[in-house]
């Protein structure tokens, strides 16, 4: 069994470039067919923050399985590739890696306009794409025939629904809802609209406000007027972080609730702890108890050198690796990637022996035990169009720190 | 293999597209259009919304040309009269409206859900045989492009706007207006940059506000002052040298990998700012330019 | 639309306006003076803020980092000068408008190179507004006035009662007349830079007290500051000044109208109107137009 990082060295002539590729599995024995995967992931660009981070977790994730005995029959071939959070770059980078390194499955996409530019050209290749993008369309049946693409993140239906949930335990009558200008946040806050005028509550004002603003005080003007008791902001770092603020300085005294990967501490540095007072963050990392999660730190803080809860996605990427090597090691040796795609919504759960490792899911299986993976993002259980699962941990900043209320189921 | 380099070949042939078309607006007539990123949206959101509600190709892509040429006329109209770097102003701001327009009017647009499912050509073909095929496609543009470059610019037509790029007032002392002369070649490049646009979205069937940013436009320029401006050998050639930069960024991470990551687009970044002023500064004909002196 | 909630809107559009006047100001000096627009003025914002935030971070002190940052901006600038746009006298403006579109994504890169991407801010108190019968003012927002209308009087008082800003306003006028009564040009662009950088620094600054200092948040301001310049009428600061201002508002008071999305396309608008009706400007020279 052997996991191989390739190096890849390359010429530049005056045409172009020419790529001189050493092909894997020149010493591997006949029986054992090789199955490739490739880390692709936003190292590069926007989604840098978190890329890297992910691509470590992909490797290291299947470093694990490796030393567990790797999958029977599969020896798993590993390659890397830089998205630059591009759709452009990612495409390039896709098909080099089909068509060069031949690999079967993606790993790791964040951008859903990357995921969605990739989509078709994975699905036509016929290989796994697993990724972390919001965009709806990903798991729409359109896009996603052959149930190739896999989600590894909570979708926007999901996250409007766990917003009006929250909002009705805090037994709001009149909310309002600020959304960043792009996909995900709008789809998640129409879902959360909708779900909550089935309460038969108030919707208060509701905004739609754009990135890179340097003040959003002409849209809290306009939120504020509408007297809420109780405020959606689905944004990002830097937007929220003016939003709380510029919020306190006007006199708001309604809780403020903002989805995880709105909040860090940078977030907490700038606004500081009185105006953060009780604001409530909801997050998909609800298990940092988890034996996967445990794991999961360990090996980022060792290839990063901070805390692994720093970086969700990262959590979801390594869960990718185990996930995907699970239901290899369930579909057999000899299987296809529809094979495997099957296999991915057995050993996901939610039915069956709670697992939280490559080896004891392995050892389980060998057993001809039905397992549920638990993993470090969340209990990933999918939905039939590959969409996770998440449970929620809903949090509240309190004299200075962020502290546990509930999860939400 | 081939698979990637044909799809490398097929980015670079759009680059190469959209560098002819500054080249002709910029190297030839001393246009300073700084809306590159704009044309090219229009082409391609054009091409893209008419294909998915029926049009055939040809008719879908030529309108995406001729919408981003129309889009020009007006900014041609207010700006070509006044100084250079007016033009320069209102075409970024101009690339600022387009997408702000794009990402609000959803109803047409989709807005930042962006377009999935654009049709390809050659789609009943074999997935080889269609990414040869469209390389094919990109390549008879850039040859089209080529071709009316050449042509304007042996013709009187030419002559006179190379004369008006090199010193306006005479042009207008002997009684020709220069600005007709600009508006017209400012509206062929936007021509082709919204051609560009249209062979983009098609190839990608992906298309979203966010792969529109004003980042490209300054790649395409680029190009042009690296190849060469006012030389069609000269787009060609910065072209080339971008995608290879692009791509190549990619290998060198091998090269270099005591970088981290997430500096290597930083270091990306430098290069092109550093590029753009040592060739701005010391080699302004470009690579393959001819010295002014 | 009651009389409070436009009121709020203004105080709002008055403070953004302020800054996007400095960043106005800083390029229509160099418009004026050394002729070209130039692009590197939000990067060297951007600087300016990083700079105040590294070193408020080591002393504690809001004064000293801000200082620090004006320091290292206007080093920056004169070094840009000297080793970058100093060789273009005489020719084009699109050479030094092309470098300086590199310059600033050299100074950005730099940046992220050595702090990465991540959301700085400076340590300031949140504290509720002040109200005055429904009209909210920030504390924060007074002290940003003030200091800009300083830097604004100080850098327009250069200008306009120096010996040095005399000269600066000859070459703004006249070149080839300024050169041949002896204008000696060196002392004249060591100023300018120096001013240019000391506005950048100080807009860039009061920009990352006002939002958070991420490595694209002068690029996002230098769009209304470019609109502003040419608004206000090319070799004209004091009307760029006065033009930033403008825009500040228009955009703040559009937004009931155009709502919160488009009132980012406010500037531009008002930008290609004044071309087609009035192309020098609001307050500029004909002349310097065509």
């Amino acid at each position: 069994m052997s996991l191989i990082r390739l190096t890849r060295r390359a010429a530049l002539t005056a045409g172009g470039a020419v790529l001189v590729a050493t092909l894997p599995g020149r010493g591997a024995r006949a029986a054992d067919s090789p199955y490739r995967v490739a880390a692709l992931n936003p190292v590069t660009g926007a989604g840098s923050t978190y890329g890297g981070g992910m691509q470590k977790s992909i490797l290291f994730a299947l470093e694990e399985v490796k030393k567990a005995g790797g999958v029977d029959g599969r020896p798993i071939e590993v390659y890397a590739e830089d998205t630059q959070t591009s759709p452009d770059a990612a495409v390039l980078a896709v098909r080099k890696l089909i068509d060069a390194n031949k690999v079967q499955a993606i790993l790791g996409t964040w951008s859903s306009s990357v995921s969605l530019a990739v989509q078709p050209i994975t699905n036509a290749a016929g290989c796994l794409l697993f990724h972390v993008s919001s965009a709806p369309a990903l798991s729409a049946p359109a896009q996603n025939p052959k149930h190739l693409g896999f989600r590894f993140q909570a979708g926007s239906p999901q996250i409007g629904a766990a917003y009006a949930e929250i909002a009705a335990k805090q037994g709001a009558k009149n909310v309002a809802v600020m959304a960043f200008n792009n996909d995900v946040q709008i789809a998640s806050t129409t879902v959360f609209k909708a779900a909550w005028d089935k309460t038969g509550n108030k919707l208060a004002g509701s905004v739609v406000y754009e990135p890179n603003r340097t003040s959003y005080s002409a849209e809290l003007q306009r939120v504020l007027g509408t007297k809420p008791d109780l405020i959606v902001v689905s944004g990002y770092v830097p937007d929220t972080t003016i939003i709380l603020r510029e919020a306190f300085e006007a006199g708001n005294t309604a809780p403020i609730i903002i989805p995880g990967w709105a909040w860090s501490p940078a977030v907490q540095k700038a606004v500081g702890p009185e105006a953060l007072e009780g604001l409530i963050v909801f997050d998909s990392v609800p298990d940092s108890e988890g034996a996967a999660f445990k794991t999961y730190d360990a090996g980022y803080r060792a290839a990063m050198g901070v805390a692994g809860v720093n970086n969700v996605y990262a959590s979801m990427a390594y869960d990718m690796g185990i996930v995907l090597a699970l239901a290899m090691q369930k579909a057999g040796a000899a299987a296809d990637n529809a094979a495997i795609s099957a296999a991915v919504l057995e050993i996901a759960g939610p039915a069956g022996q709670k697992v939280t490792s490559f080896a004891e899911g392995k050892m389980a299986l060998k057993a001809s035990q039905k397992i549920n993976y638990e993993g470090a993002s969340g209990p990933l259980d999918f939905d039939a169009n590959g969409d996770a699962i998440s449970v929620f941990g809903v949090n509240k900043f309190h004299n200075g720190t962020l502290e546990r209320l509930y999860l939400l189921k | 293999m081939s698979g990637y380099f044909i799809a490398v070949g097929t980015i670079g042939g759009i680059y190469a597209l959209l560098a002819l078309g500054l080249n002709l607006q910029y190297g030839y007539t001393g246009l300073i259009n700084f809306g590159v990123v704009a044309l090219y949206a229009i082409g391609a959101y054009t091409s893209a919304l008419l294909s998915m509600h029926g049009m055939p190709f040809a008719a879908a892509m030529a309108s995406g040309a001729l919408l981003a040429a129309a889009c020009a006329w007006p900014l041609g109209v207010i700006c070509l009269r006044l100084r250079d770097d007016y033009l320069a102003i209102v075409t970024l701001a101009f690339a600022e409206i387009v997408r702000t327009v794009i990402i609000s009017e959803d109803w047409l647009t989709a807005g930042p859900r962006g377009l999935p499912g654009i049709p390809r050509p050659f789609a009943s073909m074999a997935p080889d045989d269609a990414g040869v095929a469209y390389l094919c496609l990109v390549a008879a543009a850039v040859a089209c492009a080529m071709a009316v470059t050449a042509g304007l610019v042996r013709s009187p037509f030419g002559r006179l706007i190379r004369a008006i790029r090199d010193d306006e007032d005479a042009v207008r002392s002997i009684g020709k207006s220069p600005a007709r002369s600009k508006l017209v070649v400012f509206m062929i490049g936007a021509g082709m940059t919204g051609f560009a646009g249209a062979l983009y979205a098609h190839y990608l069937t992906y298309i979203s506000p966010d792969q529109f940013v004003p980042l490209l436009t300054f790649y395409v320029w680029i190009a042009v002052i690296m190849g060469g401006a006012g030389r069609i050998g000269g787009a060609l050639a910065g072209a080339a040298l971008l995608t290879v930069f692009l791509e190549g960024s990619r290998f060198l991470r091998d090269a270099l990998p005591f970088i981290p990551e997430v500096q290597m687009a930083s270091l990306r970044l430098a290069m092109i700012g550093l590029a753009l002023i040592l060739f701005t500064i010391y080699r302004p004909e470009g690579l393959l330019g001819r010295p002014a002196r | 639309m009651d009389g409070v909630a436009l009121l709020n809107l203004a105080v709002t559009g008055l403070v953004q306006g302020l800054l996007i006047g400095l960043a106005a100001l800083a390029v229509s000096l160099c418009f004026a003076i050394a002729r070209f627009p130039n692009a590197a003025t939000g990067d060297f914002m951007t600087l300016g803020a990083y700079a105040g935030v590294a070193v408020q971070g080591w002393t504690g002190s809001l004064l000293t980092g801000a200082a620090a940052g004006v320091a290292v901006v206007a080093a920056v600038s004169l070094a840009s000068y000297g080793l970058v746009f100093r060789h273009f006298r005489g020719r084009s403006l699109v050479a030094p408008l092309i470098a300086s579109i590199g310059l600033a994504f050299l100074l950005r890169s730099v940046l992220t190179f050595l702090v990465g991407f991540d959301q700085q801010s400076f340590r300031v108190p949140v504290a509720r507004a002040l109200v005055f019968g429904g009209v909210r003012i920030r504390p924060m927002d007074l002290w940003l006035m003030a200091f800009s209308v300083a830097t604004l009087a100080v850098v327009l008082a250069v200008l306009f009662l120096t010996p040095v800003g005399r000269r600066m306003r000859a070459v703004a006028d006249n070149p080839e007349l300024a050169r041949a009564s002896g204008i000696r040009s060196r002392p004249v662009m060591i100023t300018l830079w120096t001013l240019i950088g000391v506005c950048s620094a100080v807009g860039g600054v009061m920009l990352g007290l006002r939002t958070v200092v991420v490595p694209e948040m002068g690029w996002n301001i230098l769009l209304p500051a470019f609109a502003a310049a040419v608004l206000g009428g090319v070799g004209n600061p004091a009307g760029a000044v006065l033009a930033g201002i403008g825009l500040g508002l228009a955009e703040a008071l559009s937004t009931p109208l155009v709502g919160f999305t488009y009132q980012s396309s406010i500037a531009f608008v008002v930008l290609i109107l004044t071309l087609v009706l009035r192309p020098q400007g609001l307050l500029g020279r004909a002349e310097a137009v065509r």
